[in-house]
């Protein structure tokens, strides 16, 4: 079992942040915001460029790196552009969003309006995005979604469903890695930088402590990131609880993160002066949807029972535990 | 009826009149009516609320009785007790005025300027603090604001930054280098700067709230005529460092009343709201158990808030007390507004607009977890907390630092 991803799929997320950045880098989040109209125009071309809707990741391993490679990237730029939703769409349809069926929202707003939608308990759903309320400067772009139950053939909760809810849980983890990644970079820059009291931030134990404790945050999540896409790429029975477990710890460790990345950039953070005042805007629907972190432990907590995670030790699981849990 | 009260009078009695008055002062509906609303309304809102302070003698009864206040610190702690019992309108627009600036006239000004500016802020005169720039923050001393001698007074070039309030003070503390070429904790005057001079700009900055209380001050050539400067030249660290901390005691005791009263309530209320599945979360063990937690807490704070007004006006007070209480403080609301916010959800980060003049705990549960930042960052940041109680509470070496 190796987890890591390809080299070429590390090369294809490099070429992304080359062509994030020469597209306009932070600013395409910025002039989003400003005309959220533009979403699909700003992000659209370097998505074609970079061939990303071409890409297959239900149908071809090294494609799936790639992609979740593709959805790091986009995450360093808080690319405004529900990138790894629409990489993980289901055949014939435009993207997959995971939501809760009670208060089911995303993303979208601003863009083609009709989404294919798979609630936590596997089933598919068409979804159609009302028009927001709030000015993306305050709602991040996330829109009410109205559901109905799929034209095609719904998820049973152990097929197609649970397919596209592993990879559409996901994916978009990889999204919040690529903010994390960047968070910790910023804020390594800034203590760098920043002098008080004769000296760099950087040299004051308590300033490194706490990024060090970000950072191991940060990487762990990583591994369960790279795990929990070995598990849906060799389509393991257990890949939703592990894409749970995934969205769990990925969640948990942005708010370590940015709760360090702010308390040392001080208060430039919190103006838009600051680029981490945008990734930690557009961080939140990550972090909120499809649940919080409460809600997401609850998931999977009822999910594992008393049974535990299988984990790369462990055995697959039999026929008798996969019942269970689809029970 | 400010001035001397009466010591001997028994608190409980005072409690009673507090209660009363709050009853009938205290505007009903005063949250929803600031919610939403512009400036200018908060600003006239704050006013009024001051002067309604002032006419029952509440604004200011920590200042000394021949300006206004003399109230026992006992009885000070009931009057803080009761108006965040009673959920009452916090001073805001008034606070570095009541507080560092008094503080700062009582302490190293001159006997005319007190009879100039106290009676001034008992009329409503708004005051901010200039003190951090964009290359001294955390480490203060070394701001680069010159104010330079010419003939009977000094002109003043430099920036200032996360000044709140600026846009409305109509007065400035100032502290700005007279000595270029002293050390650096020398060499730094304090001066009282009108901001109708010619010369100054403010410019407000944009938080993530949404909201721009905090300001940039730009002084370009600003002329202060030596009646400004407070106390002598070259000694505005020491006069700072005196008065920084003035706000710390009473001011805690009433922000911990306000965590620990309407602050615990709307916690409580936000989690007795049905939940997406239908049931409360209070209904979760385990929110209950984080809710019994923070109550813990709550009182602790408390607890730990009275104990240092009441050492402090016995002069018993530790070197560190006032950072310990500070850092409790600051990440308790920080914790709580974050559990507000988790159990508030998504549709806690839709609200965007909270009332003005409440405290730092509106039960606008993402606007205040984002806003506990400025406890955490502001005023001597955690970090610097941490190095106080280390240094002087614990008695560990200094931190080497250069400079």
């Amino acid at each position: 079992m190796n987890i890591d991803l390809s080299e070429e799929a590390a090369e294809y997320g490099r070429q992304a942040v080359r062509a994030f950045e020469a597209a306009g880098g932070d600013d395409l989040v910025r002039t989003a915001e400003r005309e959220p109209g533009r979403r699909a125009a700003l992000v659209g071309p370097v998505l074609d460029e970079l061939g990303a809707l071409d890409l297959d990741p239900r149908g071809d391993a090294a494609e799936l790196e790639a992609a979740a490679a593709l959805c790091r990237s986009a995450g360093y730029f808080a690319i405004p552009f529900p990138v790894a939703e629409r990489l993980a769409r289901p055949a014939g349809a435009g993207g997959l969003l995971v939501v809760d069926g009670a208060r089911p929202a995303a993303a979208v707003a601003g863009l083609d309006p009709h989404w294919t939608a798979v609630t936590l308990d596997g089933r598919r759903c068409d979804a159609v995005a009302r028009a927001p309320d709030d000015p993306p400067r305050t709602s991040a772009f996330v829109a009410r979604l109205d559901l109905r139950p799929a034209d095609g053939p719904a998820g049973d909760g152990d097929g197609d469903g649970a397919r596209d809810l592993a990879l559409g849980l996901v994916l978009p983890c990889w999204t919040l890695l690529g903010m994390l990644d960047r968070a910790i970079d910023l804020t390594r820059e800034h203590v760098l930088l920043r002098e008080q009291f004769g000296q760099a931030l950087a040299r004051f134990q308590s300033v490194r402590f706490q990024l060090t404790e970000a950072e191991v945050e940060r990487s762990g999540a990583v591994s369960l990131a790279k795990y929990a896409l070995w598990s849906v790429q060799s389509r393991r029975a257990e890949a939703v609880e592990d894409a749970l477990a995934l969205r769990l710890a990925a969640v948990e460790a942005a708010d370590v993160v940015f709760r360090v990345a702010h308390q040392l950039h001080g208060a430039i953070g919190f103006c838009d002066e600051a680029f981490l005042s945008w990734l930690s805007r557009y961080s939140q629907p990550l972090r909120r949807l499809p649940l919080g972190p409460s809600g997401t432990r609850d998931r999977l907590t009822r999910r594992l029972g008393r049974r535990g995670l299988t984990g790369p030790f462990g055995t697959g699981r039999s026929d008798g535990a996969r019942e269970r849990a689809a029970g | 009826m400010t001035g001397a009260r009466r010591t001997a009078q028994d608190v409980g009695e005072f409690r009673a009149e507090v209660r009363e008055w709050c009853r009938e002062h205290i505007p009903a509906g005063w949250r929803e009516a600031q919610t939403g609303v512009g400036e200018e309304e908060f600003v006239a809102f704050q006013k009024a609320w001051f002067q309604e302070l002032r006419r029952a003698g509440f604004a200011v009864p920590h200042w000394p009785a021949e300006w206004g206040g003399g109230m026992p610190v006992a009885e000070q702690i009931v009057l803080y007790q009761e108006l965040a019992a009673h959920d009452a309108p916090r001073l805001v627009l008034a606070f570095v005025a009541i507080h560092h600036a008094a503080a700062t006239l009582l302490a190293a000004g001159t006997d005319e300027q007190r009879r100039r500016h106290l009676p001034a802020i008992l009329d409503g005169e708004i005051w901010v603090q200039g003190f951090s720039e964009p290359g001294a923050g955390s480490d203060l001393a070394a701001l680069s604001t010159t104010a330079r001698r010419q003939g009977d007074g000094y002109v003043v070039n430099g920036q200032k930054v996360w000044a709140s309030g600026a846009a409305h003070a109509d007065w400035c503390l100032l502290l700005a280098r007279t000595d270029p070429d002293a050390p650096k904790r020398r060499g730094i005057s304090y001066f009282l700067l009108d901001m109708g001079t010619p010369g100054i700009d403010v410019r407000p900055v944009r938080q993530a709230t949404g909201e721009s209380h905090f300001c940039e001050i730009f002084l370009d050539d600003v002329v202060i005529p030596r009646t400004g400067l407070v106390g002598r030249e070259n000694e505005g660290w020491r006069v700072a460092q005196e008065t920084l901390g003035a706000e710390r005691g009473m001011t805690m005791l009433e922000l911990a009343e306000r965590l620990g009263n309407a602050g615990f309530r709307w916690l409580v209320e936000t989690c007795a709201r049905s939940g997406l599945s239908g049931a409360p979360p209070l209904e979760d063990p385990l929110v209950a158990d984080r809710l019994a937690g923070f109550e813990t807490e709550l009182t602790a704070l408390r607890a730990l808030c009275r104990d240092l007004v009441e050492r402090h006006d016995a002069g018993t007070s530790g070197p560190a007390d006032a950072s310990v209480v500070k850092l409790f403080y600051s990440e308790l609301l920080q914790r709580m507004t974050a559990f507000g916010a988790e159990i508030a959800g998504p549709a806690a980060h839709a609200e965007l607009r909270k009332p003005l003049s409440s405290g730092w705990e509106s039960g606008a549960w993402a606007l205040d977890f984002i806003g506990s930042w400025e406890w955490t960052i502001p005023g001597g940041t955690s970090e610097i907390q941490r190095t106080i109680i280390g240094e002087r509470g614990l008695g560990l070496p200094r931190e080497s630092r250069s400079g």
